[in-house]
């Protein structure tokens, strides 16, 4: 009777590491809390339009500006006498977008040049890891408002921007993951058998190297997502009239002590999507790295 | 010792000129060029040429690199195109103000987030951790400058109790010193907190308990001083992003720094002034950096065997 | 030290006596019972062997007879831990604190990790004399015994300044045993002292102990898996088995006796022996039960050759099968 209990519970295990995962991250309350507001803001996101009509967002009425909320405008309206509920649905779309697209391209430049630093190691691990140090040098502000100086603000040269600054970040996670996996057996068997070297990188090295990859990457949306509302706000990112929550922030300044609403609400949106990605990237890194907790 | 240090100084010699390449590099792509800002919008093309030309706009780019390095070795960081001011008097001018922002919030993170770090991991799971643990989460994820903003309209339109805007006395740096040591509070809260778990569970504390030490002194004696080092880095490194991050401040509470400059020069594709501003941030922070890698040489024993030999 | 004088007018020449104690480890999801009414008892230069695979509950024994038992999850669930016939599971946490290092020291498994690595070793060791400076010693008298115990445990003494990264794997263990030999403990457990040492350095590290026990007249615990370590170094053995002892006699009981718990039979068959040639080593089939999920008889009667129903129906109680040597197997109940 003892042995079927085994061999059950090894099947079982086999399949559900995922679920195991799962399992974990569900338990913890806070995650879950970040897992729900962030399913929210992406279905904000996804039915904007069906929410409220895009042109709402950007249509300027004089007549009806600065105006508290309540009554029609439950957010108010901002000096052009745009419905700020309506900027407020619509920059969900930038604002994540930023955030996630420079966080994905960034990991996946990163991830190769790291991969290919540690595995090659030598020369090329000394160029690429000196040349991802000295831009460490340059403080991530600084770099990403230089970039977005010379290359001009539009949403993709903010990404660009963001990108550039925190390749080298990415470059020193991949590449610390993946230095313990190259001792491993199953690679030294991998080149036993000849397999080849992007090979040997892609099927065994980054799968094993994917934890702390993605723990590093859910955590960091958060921040970028941060990052790109402060350059907006000093004007470097996007321009109006495209809404987005730090260019809002930018155009509400000079009303700030009069109309405080107005800075109010962009900043939650910022604060409470940055905020369910950094729950998730907790709870990701709990559920995965169990051992961390307790 | 003195060796290490020496060599470590010397080794950051070519990371300044790399570190400036770089941005001498992304700064070279700035649209813009020193005739049409010196000369106005109504010169002549030919006028602005000569201008550029004088001024050795049209060099290749590694002669005008390795020109502005002599310039800088000697202290000259070239003149705005805009205003013809020195570019180092500029800097020199609005260094304090960055420096003293930037230091005073590095002040209040160490103290209050290293501080609150211990209690949290001491006290694992406890409200007070829990409580701890959601103000820096919350103090993580909403923007420095929004946190700023939201400080004047409490303190200073509500209360009325300290200005909002600009420099001039101590208190106008209360406000802004809060908003950016928010952030590093956060960071260093969250650090210690996970370093000093990490600690409290090692098995030395265990062999500390065992020899009958109290409780106090096991965790201040074992555990904070392993702890300490991995956030000694942390320190450095916060200083450098917070050294970026003022800009965001300084824009929120029209702070006349070095980061209200640079934005300043970019609206007006002002370069020298651009490129003067972040390569003296950079050069500070890579100097911090070099400072705390040695600082850390200092306490930790393993590190600093390695070099005394 | 008045306490102790005080202690030892208690008529009982136990050191240490541990009477029905049980453990548990509870976290969120599970409850682990770690350790089930074990009884033992020491005298005065007495070694016991506590043998066992991992997981049987002989670390978790030693930590809570030393009281530090994980404090979120460890928990004593019944019994008493005796030190001179005085509970010491009721001692005040200030009391408690000062008998550790003091009357009962502890050596930990991995020497690699158990010393602090940012504090020199000689500082490491003064550390527990200065706790324990009843009688006011000066900073020179304990730096002369500081260097007193390392020539004790063979090093040079003017290596305290060091740090514990430049010593070896073996040089490390003897400066733990320095720190918790240093205030002469009247109870040592020791464990698994040699696990993670090389062979050779094993032996040198055991030999240093038994030089020391001769030397210092303590009662001590050995915590093993190695039946060769303890054949070398102890008096009694106890062997357990997902937390109990499922077996107790002396050295001679065990290794040479006629009469055994069918799992201690099967502990020695799973370990080679030079003298009598075998085709191969014969391990124990199965594995211990989960600690969380104990099963309701005997916990070895899954494994065991020999279970019956009636093994499954209730814990066997311990057995004296001859003076001094208990089996708890329903094998062995009169008449067997």
């Amino acid at each position: 009777m003892a042995n079927t209990v085994v061999d059950i519970k090894k099947t079982t295990k086999k399949k559900s590491q995922f679920g195991e995962i799962w399992h974990r991250f569900k338990k913890s309350k806070a995650a879950f809390a970040g897992l729900i507001i962030f399913t929210l803001i992406l279905l904000v996101v996804i039915f904007a339009d069906v929410i409220v009509d895009y042109d709402v967002s950007i249509t300027q009425n004089i007549s009806q500006r600065l105006q508290h909320p309540g009554g029609d405008h439950i957010f108010g309206t901002d000096n052009f006498g745009r419905d700020i509920f309506a900027r407020i649905i619509h920059g969900s779309r930038a604002s994540l977008f930023i955030g996630v697209a420079a966080v994905a391209v960034a990991v996946v430049i990163g991830g190769i040049l790291g991969a290919i630093a540690a595995y090659y190691g030598g020369i090329t691990d000394s160029i690429i890891m000196r040349v991802s140090d000295t831009i460490m040098c340059i403080p991530f502000m600084l770099l990403a408002l230089t970039v977005v100086a010379a290359l001009g603000t539009s949403m993709i040269n903010v990404i660009i921007a963001m990108t550039i600054s925190s390749v080298p970040r990415y470059i020193r996670i991949v590449r610390a993951a993946i230095l313990p996996i190259l001792g491993q057996d199953y690679v030294e068997a991998a080149h036993s058998v000849g397999s080849g070297d992007a090979h040997i990188i892609f099927r065994h090295i980054l799968p094993n190297a994917l934890g702390p990859i993605i723990v590093q990457t859910t955590m960091s949306i958060g921040s970028q997502i941060i990052s790109a509302a402060g350059l907006s706000f000093l004007g470097m990112g996007i321009q109006p009239p495209t809404p987005e929550w730090g260019a809002m922030l930018n155009e509400a300044k000079v009303y700030m002590l009069t109309h405080p609403y107005m800075v109010i609400i962009p900043g939650i949106a910022i604060g409470l999507t940055a905020l369910s990605m950094n729950l998730m990237g907790d709870g990701i890194r709990d559920a995965m790295d169990p051992k961390l907790k307790d | 010792m003195i060796k290490y240090v020496i060599k470590r100084l010397l080794i950051m010699i070519p990371t300044l000129l790399a570190v400036i390449f770089i941005v001498f590099f992304i700064t070279n792509m700035t649209p813009g060029d020193p005739g049409s800002l010196i000369l106005g919008q109504n010169a002549s093309k030919e006028d602005i040429a000569k201008k550029n030309e004088e001024l050795g706009f049209y060099d290749p780019l590694l002669v005008r690199y390795g020109k502005y390095v002599w310039d800088l070795v000697h202290g000259d960081l070239g003149n705005s195109w805009k205003s013809g001011r020195s570019v180092m008097k500029e800097v020199l001018g609005r260094l304090p103000v960055t420096a003293t922002l930037a230091a005073g919030s590095v002040i209040i993170g160490i103290i209050f987030g290293i501080s609150l770090g211990i209690i949290s991991a001491v006290k694992q799971y406890s409200i007070t951790d829990i409580i701890l643990t959601i103000i820096a989460m919350f103090l993580a994820s909403f923007p420095g400058f929004w946190i700023g903003m939201m400080l004047i309209l409490l303190f200073s339109l509500a209360l009325g109790w300290l200005p909002a805007f600009g420099v001039g006395s101590f208190k106008h740096y209360i406000l802004p010193w809060i908003t950016a040591g928010c952030g590093f509070i956060a960071s260093q809260l969250r650090m210690t907190r996970t370093s000093m778990l990490e600690c409290i569970r090692a098995d030395y504390m265990r062999t500390a308990r065992a020899k009958g030490q109290k409780e106090f002194k096991v965790i201040t004696r074992h555990a904070l001083r392993n702890a300490l080092l991995p956030i000694i880095t942390l320190v450095g490194m916060e200083f450098g992003s917070m050294l970026g991050g003022t800009v965001t401040i300084e824009s929120v509470f029209s702070l006349p720094g070095v980061g209200s400059m640079i934005i300043e020069a970019i609206r007006l594709k002002d370069v020298p002034l651009i490129l003067g501003g972040t390569i003296s941030l950079s050069i500070l922070f890579t100097v911090v950096m070099v400072i705390v890698d040695i600082l850390y040489a200092f306490v930790d024993p393993r590190i600093k065997a390695r070099y005394t030999k | 030290m008045s306490e102790n004088t005080e202690v030892k007018n208690v008529k009982n020449d136990n050191v240490l006596e541990v009477k029905d104690l049980s453990v548990i480890y509870k976290t969120d999801e599970r409850t682990v019972y770690a350790v089930s009414h074990i009884n033992f008892a020491l005298k005065e230069r007495e070694a016991i062997g506590l043998v066992g695979e991992t997981g049987a509950g002989k670390t978790t024994t030693a930590l809570s007879i030393m009281r530090l038992l994980p404090e979120r999850t460890g928990k004593v669930t019944g019994g008493e831990i005796l030190l001179h016939g005085e509970n010491l599971l009721d001692f005040p946490k200030d009391r408690m604190r000062m008998a550790r290092g003091e009357q009962i020291s502890m050596i930990f498994q991995d020497p690699m990790s158990a010393l602090n690595p940012v504090i020199s070793v000689g500082d490491q060791i003064l550390e527990s004399l200065e706790i324990h400076n009843h009688d006011n010693k000066t900073k020179a008298e304990l730096d002369a015994r500081v260097d007193e115990l390392f020539e004790l445990v063979g090093i040079p003494a003017n290596r305290k300044v060091e740090y514990p990264h430049q010593f070896s794997g073996g040089m490390k263990q003897r400066i733990v045993i320095a720190i918790a030999l240093a205030c002469e403990p009247e109870v040592l457990i020791a464990d698994e002292p040699t696990t993670a040492l090389d062979v050779t350095i094993q032996a040198q590290v055991l030999a240093l102990m038994e030089e020391l026990r001769d030397k210092l007249g303590m009662a001590m615990i050995m915590i093993t898996h190695d039946l060769g370590i303890v054949a070398e170094t102890c008096d009694k053995v106890a062997v357990m088995y997902a937390g109990e002892i499922i077996e107790m006699g002396s050295l001679v009981d065990i290794f040479e006796g006629e009469n055994h718990h069918p799992y201690t039979v099967g502990l020695f068959n799973a370990i080679p022996n030079l003298e009598v040639e075998t085709e191969r080593l014969s391990p124990i089939d199965g594995m211990m039960p989960d600690p969380a999920d104990l099963p309701p008889g005997c916990n070895f009667a899954p494994r065991c050759p020999y279970a019956t129903d009636a093994c499954n129906a209730g814990t066997p109680e311990a057995v004296e099968v001859n003076p001094g040597h208990t089996i708890a197997c329903l094998r062995f109940r009169e008449g067997k």
